[in-house]
């Protein structure tokens, strides 16, 4: 049954959103509920479609197989299975696989009596990737803008809806996310070792207390966030670092279509220096 | 001081909100037109506001032509004094080409801009100098470069559009260090410079690609090492050069590329052909036309380091993929099209 | 729904400021005696600043880094010529450069790179003693040097693109300026000069630990806000005496993925996540021009880059039929 020693009392019915009594169980460790049932229906589907797609294509190498969106020319209609169409489904299939991860989680957290924050968080996750593939590709007026499903041919498309604008480092939202996403990485290698370096101390003394993580992080640079402000903290780093990403592809090409460069020139003319000359 | 949550809520929102209004309020608007290049899926797409292509359109309406003039008739050579070129038309055909370069270069000035006014083949004004040999650089862009300009080819007003200098030209920069001569040297990039389009790229890429003959080109051909020396600097030389032709023509790079391997012609657009020839092009009208003239030309025409307005992409394109809209002045002024020397 | 979700502390308590655990002998005193609370800090984590330890590593590092900042704003300053409304206008075009090719390995006059490699001395010399503080103020509590040794993976980064691949390379050129869009500009033109740097396989393993630590993060950040109500962030007491915090936590994902960590581990899969990042990072920058010229072709030698169906006509290399 794969349960652990204090798993059991835990085991209870109820939480669930739809379906009542009927999906509430687990199979092995994995809670199953009504949501359980269409993430397992959106997967299996999905992942058929992919690997047919692939059988179609020229290769079974992992890195090189691809399913590619449609031509720009079939704007927002279905496009023929085999020049694009099998992307879109595939698409609504990951949408509803991510949805249904999203609400199973919510049921899971009813159930254990849990705050809703791991499902928002993941939410977000999922409000970036419906941005890549339905926001933008809408707002640009065809499906095939949204990127390709393969390891190395997702690249590509990153590499070229970059060039699109030039030198997209230059995309502020950009420069914010990635910011927030360095920021995050640094916060939580900070969180983890504070966190080991207390319970794994120097060798021979004791488990150290909250009061040492807080007089560590004063002493080295005055303030110390605590043990609650630190998962705010980390919590909100890395939400950011999504929201500031979808904002950053969703503006560019619907906001904005030349180089990113060139967005900067409000700054330079800014009303308080535009009468100098650019030295 | 009890703040509830949902507060919290609304107020960030109304910041997140007031934040997005004035990032966009720099932007501009949907809907985009986009042009795909390039397999499905790959990202190679050119994006186009147009509510710009207006704006465009009248930028780039080539003048009416007048009706043609009889080839017949004593030659402009026979009875004009001085004509060292265009002297096989006849005198009508001569007279309506003088005419057209006047509304093409000097519409407000007229013939007295090039011309003395008592003796019309007197070579005394710098213009009429330059003039002729430019009118030698276009036979000879049109006779030999058509493996950039094709048969469209160039007029006058291709670049001049009514000035007597095109409103797209370039200077030699002076990079020489603003703060003192130990501190604060630029190395010619890392200023918001128009001609990289705001890049903080080096900004004079003209000199060394469209002038000199530096090579641009800077990857390798195989994948482990074998002697290219180029450096990430001289990357970043080639880059402004490229932001300038992407700006000048109104594309981005996947106009040429397909930036997964910038230096592959495997399955590459034509137009990277042309850009090609259109590079060496520039250098030939920069280095064969332009600089020989530079003593003739005023100190008040000449750049800080006293050298002549020069051509790069954006003198003919303009801000469009092709010249005026791909529109061929030439089948209306066919002595253009050679006769070069 | 109105719940509170204890994203902000509604209610601030503050009782006596704290002073830090007690430092044995062979340390300073702390710096600070009347710590400050800071009420809208206090909205996010705790309210109290301060005091901070200045010892004798923590001062030369500060001073040798401030030194180095300054001489980089100084190079800026000089670079529009001393005028402060310019430099501002033009803050983030603004740079020192590295010097230019020609000077290999080579000290360079001082205008020519010679301030960039000054302020890498002085800056690298300051993060060198900002890590041994890492360590010794974590030993002086008797902590574990977990902190130092994530520090370290970030200075190896460091250390790869300013010292050792320049050193590598035979060119100090090869440095990153110091410049807000200059270092962008850097950043593209290594990935163009090396033949596309998303198809370094070490680039990608980086960017997935990158991803991953974001990842993280927000699951851990999350799960432990989610059972805050049951004294979920009081981590260390978690560890060494389980309770129903961990276990609801612990269950959520056990029951979500079928697998999950418990309170300790969770942070050695974040170290490592948030660690591995620089790690690599720092393998794929130094693997780049020295090993491999041009990723894309290493990706096409070992089949890994995509084929595509052709779409244009054939183009042939104008240099090649022309000769350059």
């Amino acid at each position: 049954m794969a349960m652990l020693s204090f798993e059991k009392k835990y085991r209870v019915r109820g939480g669930t959103l739809l379906g009542g009594d009927l999906f509430d169980f687990w199979v092995g460790p994995f809670y199953v509920g009504f949501f359980g049932v269409t993430t397992a229906f959106f997967t299996f589907l999905g992942t058929a479609l992919i690997l047919w797609g692939a059988s179609q294509g020229p290769t079974w190498n992992l890195w090189q197989i691809n399913i590619a969106p449609p031509d720009l020319s079939y704007g927002l209609a279905l496009a023929p299975l085999m020049e694009g169409g099998l992307w879109q489904l595939i698409t609504v299939c990951a949408i509803g696989a991510f949805g249904s991860w999203l609400l199973r989680e919510v049921e899971i957290c009813r159930k254990l009596g849990m705050g809703y924050h791991v499902p928002f968080a993941f939410g977000v996750a999922i409000l970036a990737y419906v941005t890549l593939v339905v926001v933008r590709p809408v707002l640009m007026g065809a499906w095939g803008h949204g990127f390709p499903y393969g390891i190395f041919s997702h690249l590509d498309w990153v590499s070229n809806v970059g060039y699109q604008y030039l030198h997209f480092h230059y995309n502020p939202a950009h420069m914010l996310a990635v910011s927030f996403f360095f920021a995050t990485v640094f916060a939580l290698s900070l969180h983890g070792s504070l966190i080991l370096s207390a319970t794994n101390p120097a060798p021979g003394t004791e488990v150290k207390t909250p009061e040492h993580e807080d007089t560590f992080f004063r002493d080295f640079i005055g303030y110390s966030i605590g043990t609650l402000g630190i998962h705010r903290l980390g919590l909100f780093l890395a939400l950011a670092a999504v929201l500031f990403s979808a904002l950053c592809i969703v503006i560019s090409g619907p906001f904005w279509s030349l180089g990113w460069p060139e967005w900067w020139s409000w700054w330079l003319n800014l009303p308080i220096w535009s009468q100098w000359p650019l030295s | 001081m009890l703040h509830s949550s949902k507060l919290w809520l609304t107020r960030g929102a109304k910041l997140a909100a007031l934040a997005s209004l004035v990032t966009l309020a720099a932007c501009e608007r949907p809907p985009m037109q986009s042009e795909q290049s390039g397999y499905r899926g790959t990202g190679m797409v050119q994006v186009v506001n147009p509510r710009t292509l207006d704006d465009r359109a009248a930028a780039n309406t080539v003048p009416m032509a007048t009706p043609m003039a009889p080839a017949a008739g004593p030659k402009a050579s026979e009875i004009y004094q001085n004509v060292q070129v265009l002297g096989d038309l006849s005198v009508g055909q001569f007279t309506r080409l003088m005419v057209a370069i006047t509304s093409w270069i000097a519409p407000q000035e007229g013939c007295n801009y090039c011309h003395n006014p008592a003796n019309l083949a007197d070579d005394s004004k710098y213009t009429k100098v330059v003039s002729r040999r430019m009118i030698e650089m276009t036979q000879n862009i049109n006779a030999n470069w058509k493996t950039h300009v094709a048969d469209t080819g160039v007029t006058c007003y291709t670049c001049h559009r009514g000035q007597a200098v095109p409103a797209e030209v370039w200077f030699k920069a002076d990079h020489e260090s603003k703060g003192a001569n130990f501190i604060g040297d630029k190395a010619g990039q890392n200023s918001p410079a128009a001609s990289v389009k705001l890049a903080s790229l080096p900004n004079d890429p003209f000199t060394p690609f469209l002038l000199g003959d530096h090579a641009i080109r800077v990857n390798g051909t195989t994948a482990l090492p074998t002697g290219n020396r180029s450096s990430i600097k001289q990357t970043e030389w080639t880059y402004g050069l490229m932001v300038h032709m992407s700006a000048s023509l109104g594309v981005n790079c996947t106009y040429c590329h397909n930036s997964r391997a910038f230096s592959s012609w495997d399955d590459v657009p034509p137009q990277r052909v042309k850009a090609w020839h259109g590079i060496r092009m520039a250098r030939d009208v920069n280095n064969e036309y332009i600089t020989p003239l530079t003593e003739v030309f005023p100190a008040n025409r000449k750049g800080v380091l006293g050298d002549l307005a020069k051509v790069n992409c954006a003198t003919c394109h303009q801000g469009v993929n092709k010249p005026l809209l791909g529109a061929s002045m030439l089948k209306d002024y066919p002595s253009l099209a050679s006769g070069a020397k | 729904m109105a719940q509170y979700q204890n994203l902000f502390t509604t209610v601030q308590a503050t009782g006596p400021l704290h002073d830090g655990v007690p430092l044995g002998p062979g340390n300073s005193p702390r710096t600070g005696k009347q710590p400050w609370v800071s009420y809208w800090l206090g909205k996010l984590g705790n309210a109290q600043i301060g005091p901070i330890y200045l010892g004798g590593l923590g001062l030369a590092s500060l001073i040798l880094g401030v030194f180095a900042f300054t001489l980089i704003g100084m190079n800026m300053l000089a670079s529009v010529g001393w005028d402060p409304i310019q430099f501002v206008r033009q803050l983030f075009w603004l740079s020192l450069e590295p010097p230019p090719p020609t000077y290999g390995l080579e000290i360079p006059p001082l205008n020519q790179g010679g301030w960039h490699l000054i302020v890498g001395l002085f800056l690298t010399a300051s993060l060198a003693f900002w890590w041994a503080r890492t360590y010794r103020r974590a030993r002086a509590l008797g902590m574990g040097t977990h902190v130092a040794w994530a520090f370290a993976a970030a200075l190896w980064l460091y250390l790869c693109l300013g010292l050792f691949r320049p050193i590598l390379m035979g060119s100090w050129s090869e440095g990153v300026p110091y410049g807000i869009f200059p270092h962008l500009d850097w950043t593209a033109a290594f990935s163009l000069r090396y033949g596309n740097l998303f198809y370094n396989p070490f680039h990608a393993l980086s960017i997935v630990f990158l991803y991953g630590a974001t990842l993280l993060f927000a699951m851990h950040g999350a799960t432990i806000l989610a059972v805050t109500r049951f004294g979920g962030e009081r981590e260390i007491e978690q560890i060494i005496d389980r309770g129903t915090a961990s276990e609801r936590a612990g269950l959520f994902w056990r029951w979500t993925m079928g697998f999950n960590a418990t309170m300790e581990s969770i942070h050695r899969w974040a170290w490592w996540f948030a660690v591995l990042c620089p790690i690599t990072g720092g393998i794929g920058i130094l693997l780049t021009g020295t090993v491999v010229d041009n990723w894309y072709l290493w990706a096409i030698k070992h089949g890994v880059a995509p084929p595509y169906p052709d779409v244009f006509p054939a183009a042939v290399d104008p240099a090649l039929s022309s000769g350059g």
